[in-house]
């Protein structure tokens, strides 16, 4: 069958020959307007390290053994850690994958094709998937599960991904206590997300969107079977290479290989997760005495107690995870935004990186925008400024600085040492910071509604994404309470525009607005790595701290 | 004696009630709801409300916790397992039954499936370590007090405060490097897990070193100065004037007379074995009580919390009932009304 092709993929192949865009770019563009990644390698000239090409000489057998937090899980649509993913993710799967080069592939897709316009997504199933209870996976699975995930009752993070194309938000009519309007959402359209038929889905958006693969490898969008109601456990239906046998929390996940998956591998038997609690210094223990044959994450400060040991590899990738320092507008101190750049000023970056990273880290820019994001546009950098920081203050009102409390918390090791760093550096201009840390637990209590923070972002493959979750006006994990009308309809014009030149330019104004006016002080962008014994086969860290069990083997 | 034992029954009754509506009062006051921990950072307030609501978490404190009684003696069935909640908590055992905890909010499971393999293996893990404190202890402390100040009493002293005085982490990662990493002839961690290729008695060396050397030089220095207080007394001048071997003074006079104080202070060291483990179980991931007991503390867990807390005092009562039972054997002049 002879795929159509997007009447914008000649000239996005004209413009990677004119050198307009970088050939990791076009791959990206092609392979989101539906060109299947071999394709798109090809036409790039460059090999296709895609992870579906799955090497099949691999020597089967043996139980794989992970050290990784076990955490409860209520329901795989609301997991909130990459831990509880990586436990699901054995037994139900994605749409789509997005590669370690931040290119996304169809997964249970076979493809997908797009409108011209970004509003009309039509989604190919796969026809040789079938859950491990023998049913074939079809339309109305996909169809239930995403209309599942913007069902606002629910209260998956999909729904701050999905608003702005497939959701809108609508107000209640009732007020919440403090007298503000209550607000809900819902599809905007009966048939926002519609079954072709029984292979095919549709997806009707109101708006251009073009993130809608990477959307649907979010780490909640799995698909589960609509007859578990969105219950999870041992013995849980799926699509997935593995059964999961046994769970406890604060112990262990136990899996067990099918013999029937439909993709490549499992080359495993058994797979499990050892939960080896909060103490870092137990990981590398667990290391040392082969208890466990790898880690799903290992800090700097791990890594060098680990790196000498003979069975050990170190894996490390860059990734988009960064910790960022972000501020209420509406607080007193924080009102004026000459405040706010003038925080950004008094950082020095490199030496944060060097203290609470020991160095595994790329400064970061303020904008919550990477350099490997495609959509990224470099603007001048500036390094610290002490003395136009304190003007800066003074011309706002704090000649002599101010003191201000900020909520952290203890773990991750490296999000606290980034606050005191952080705190440290923000006194030679004046702003002495009180640190209050509390519980993992607690803190999330009041991780949104804290007037100053800082939080831990997790890794994603465009930048639009995380605007989006939050700096947009009113989403739910908006932390910042930032507001800003220029910056919401930029942002909605970004995630429609196409031509990736057109779209840095709208992206470099947005970067802007972050630089001068912007809730955050975002100092590095953070290499995530971890350790694996040297006879676990085919593993490769993903910048998303995703396991897939099923790609590795043991080395006899 | 059964009017001994009567009244020990009722104190023991006594302190658990007021010990379980102080872990319910203090858990009142502690920043965090329990449903708020249960859905993670991401959920919205309109969820945390439904779920509270579910959890019956807003009713007056002395509502719940006099349903907490009610549920733990079988008097009511637990609330929380009616299906109609939809929180899915079902207890094989069923709702309504003598000594039922309820159920783990943090585990997602009847406490009654969680509390007892930890505790069973904190006590193995207690067990052993007592094993090991109580002949060491003894040797130390009556080895220094037979010769108050002399070389060799200068000498275990000087190793008892060393021992005593290196905290459990410091003496844990001191081991591991020792015996994981530059010896490897033990595991790093004890998971009690035989899949991961170690026996499960190797397992157990490290944790139970760890409990040793930081508890027997202080039971040891106890002993120590009990021992001098004897040595002290006319009856062991006579003996020793008379002729009597060391030997025979130290464990036909000596000893029964110096066991008596410390005896309390080893009987204590159950208690502190049992639920001050804490660090000791964190460092080398091992699946006790202790880890349980802070996991479920943290996260608010009151039905864990509480089951806890009534199993660490009827435990502090056996020992104290235990010890009183030890006197009269040491001393027969102590006799109990």
């Amino acid at each position: 069958m002879e795929k159509p092709v997007h009447p914008y993929i000649p000239t996005l192949i004209e413009e990677m020959n004119e050198g307009a865009i970088s050939r990791r770019d076009f791959l990206r563009r092609a392979t989101l307007l539906g060109l299947s990644a071999a394709a798109a390698y090809s036409v790039a000239g460059m090999a296709d390290p895609s992870g579906t090409a799955i090497a099949q000489d691999m020597p089967k057998g043996g139980n794989l053994r992970i050290g990784m937090r076990c955490m409860e899980i209520k329901d795989p649509h609301l997991v909130d850690f990459a831990e509880k993913s990586n436990v699901v993710r054995q037994v139900c799967e994605f749409l789509t994958f997005t590669n370690r080069d931040n290119i996304t592939e169809p997964f249970l897709l076979e493809r997908w094709e797009v409108s011209e316009d970004l509003k009309t997504w039509t989604l190919f199933l796969r026809k040789d998937v079938k859950w491990r209870n023998g049913r074939q996976f079809n339309a109305d699975d996909v169809v239930w599960n995403l209309k599942r995930v913007a069902d606002p009752a629910v209260g998956s993070s999909m729904l701050g991904l999905f608003t702005g194309y497939l959701v809108q938000e609508i107000e209640t009519g009732e007020k919440d206590e403090a007298g503000n309007p209550k607000k809900s959402s819902k599809l905007w359209a009966d048939n926002a997300i519609e079954k072709v038929d029984d292979h095919t889905v549709r997806l009707n958006a109101f708006a251009p969107q073009i993130a809608v693969p990477e959307h649907l490898f979010h780490y909640v969008m799995f698909m589960l079977d609509p007859e578990e109601n969105g219950a999870f456990g041992p013995g849980s239906n799926g699509t997935g290479p593995f059964e999961m046998t046994e769970y406890t929390v604060g112990k262990n996940a136990r899996f067990k290989a099918r013999t029937d998956y439909w993709g490549g591998g499992p080359f495993i038997d058994t797979f499990e997760y050892v939960d080896l609690g909060d103490n870092p210094g137990a990981a590398i223990a667990a290391m040392a005495s082969k208890q466990v044959d790898g880690l799903s994450e290992a800090d700097a400060v791990q890594i060098n107690a680990m790196k000498a040991f003979p069975h050990v590899a170190v894996h490390g990738v860059q990734t988009t995870q960064t910790a960022v320092m972000r501020m209420h507008p509406d607080v007193e101190q924080f009102k004026d935004k000459r405040v706010r750049k003038a925080m950004r000023l008094g950082i020095d970056r490199d030496a944060v990186i060097q203290t609470a990273l020991l160095g595994a880290g790329v400064p970061g820019e303020d904008h919550h925008v990477a350099p490997s994001h495609p959509e990224y546009f470099p603007l001048p950098k500036y390094s610290r400024d002490v003395e136009k920081a304190k003007a800066l203050l003074a011309e706002a009102g704090f000649p002599d600085g101010f003191e201000v409390d900020m909520t952290t918390r203890p773990d991750p090791n490296w999000e606290f040492n980034t606050s005191q760093v952080m705190a440290e550096q923000l006194k030679e201009i004046g702003i002495r910071i009180n640190i209050k840390t509390l519980p993992s637990a607690q803190y999330w209590e009041v991780w949104t509604s804290s007037p100053f923070s800082v939080t831990g972002w997790g890794h994603r493959p465009l930048a639009i994404m995380t605007l989006a979750l939050a700096y947009r006006s009113n989403q739910a994990w908006n932390e910042s309470k930032f507001s800003n009308a220029e910056f919401d309809a930029l942002l909605t014009e970004a995630e429609g525009i196409l031509d990736p030149k057109e779209r840095s330019k709208v992206m470099a104004r947005i970067e802007e607005i972050m630089q001068e006016e912007g809730p955050i002080v975002q100092p590095y962008w953070r290499v995530f790595s971890t350790v694996m014994d040297k006879k676990v086969l085919g593993f490769e860290l993903h910048p998303s701290q995703y396991i897939q069990a099923h790609k590795y083997a043991i080395a006899a | 004696m059964a009017t001994f034992l009567f009244k020990r029954l009722s104190m023991m009754v006594l302190t658990m009630v007021a010990a379980s509506f102080l872990v319910f009062a203090v858990s009142e006051f502690t920043p965090g709801s329990v449903a708020r921990k249960s859905l993670g950072p991401f959920a919205t307030q309109q969820q945390v409300d439904i779920l509270t609501e579910k959890l019956r978490a807003n009713d007056p404190l002395l509502v719940r916790y006099f349903r907490w009684v009610g549920v733990l003696l079988g008097a009511i069935p637990d609330p929380l397992q009616d299906p109609s909640t939809g929180l899915n908590f079902t207890d094989p055992r069923g709702a309504q039954y003598f000594g039922n905890f309820g159920y783990s909010t943090l585990n997602k499971l009847p406490v009654n499936d969680v509390i007892w393999d930890r505790l069973a293996n904190t006590a193995l893990l207690a067990g052993l370590a007592f094993l090991l404190i109580v002949p060491l202890s003894i040797a130390f402390g009556v080895l220094s007090g037979l010769k108050e100040g002399g070389a060799l009493d200068r000498t275990l002293s000087v190793v008892c405060i060393t021992f005593t005085s290196i905290p459990e982490f410091a003496s844990g990662v001191f081991l591991v490097t020792l015996f994981v990493i530059l010896w490897p002839v033990l595991p790093g961690t004890s998971q009690l897990d035989e899949g991961s290729g170690w026996p499960i008695a190797s397992q157990l060396v490290l944790p139970v070193a760890v409990l040793v050397i930081y508890d027997f030089g202080y039971v040891a220095r106890m002993i120590r100065v009990s021992m001098i207080g004897v040595m002290e007394r006319p009856f062991i001048r006579t003996a020793v004037l008379k002729g009597m071997s060391t030997r025979r003074m130290v464990f036909g006079h000596a000893l029964r007379n110096a066991m008596i104080a410390p005896f309390t202070v080893l009987l204590l060291q159950i208690n502190f074995l049992i639920s001050g483990v804490v660090v000791t179980e964190l460092v080398f991931a091992y699946p006790g009580f202790g880890r349980l007991l802070l996991e479920a503390s943290l996260f608010g867990d009151i039905a864990t919390l509480e089951a806890a807390t009534l199993i660490t005092v009827a435990i502090a009562v056996t020992t104290q009932f235990i010890g009183d039972l030890g006197y009269m054997l040491l001393d027969p002049r102590i006799r109990v009304s």
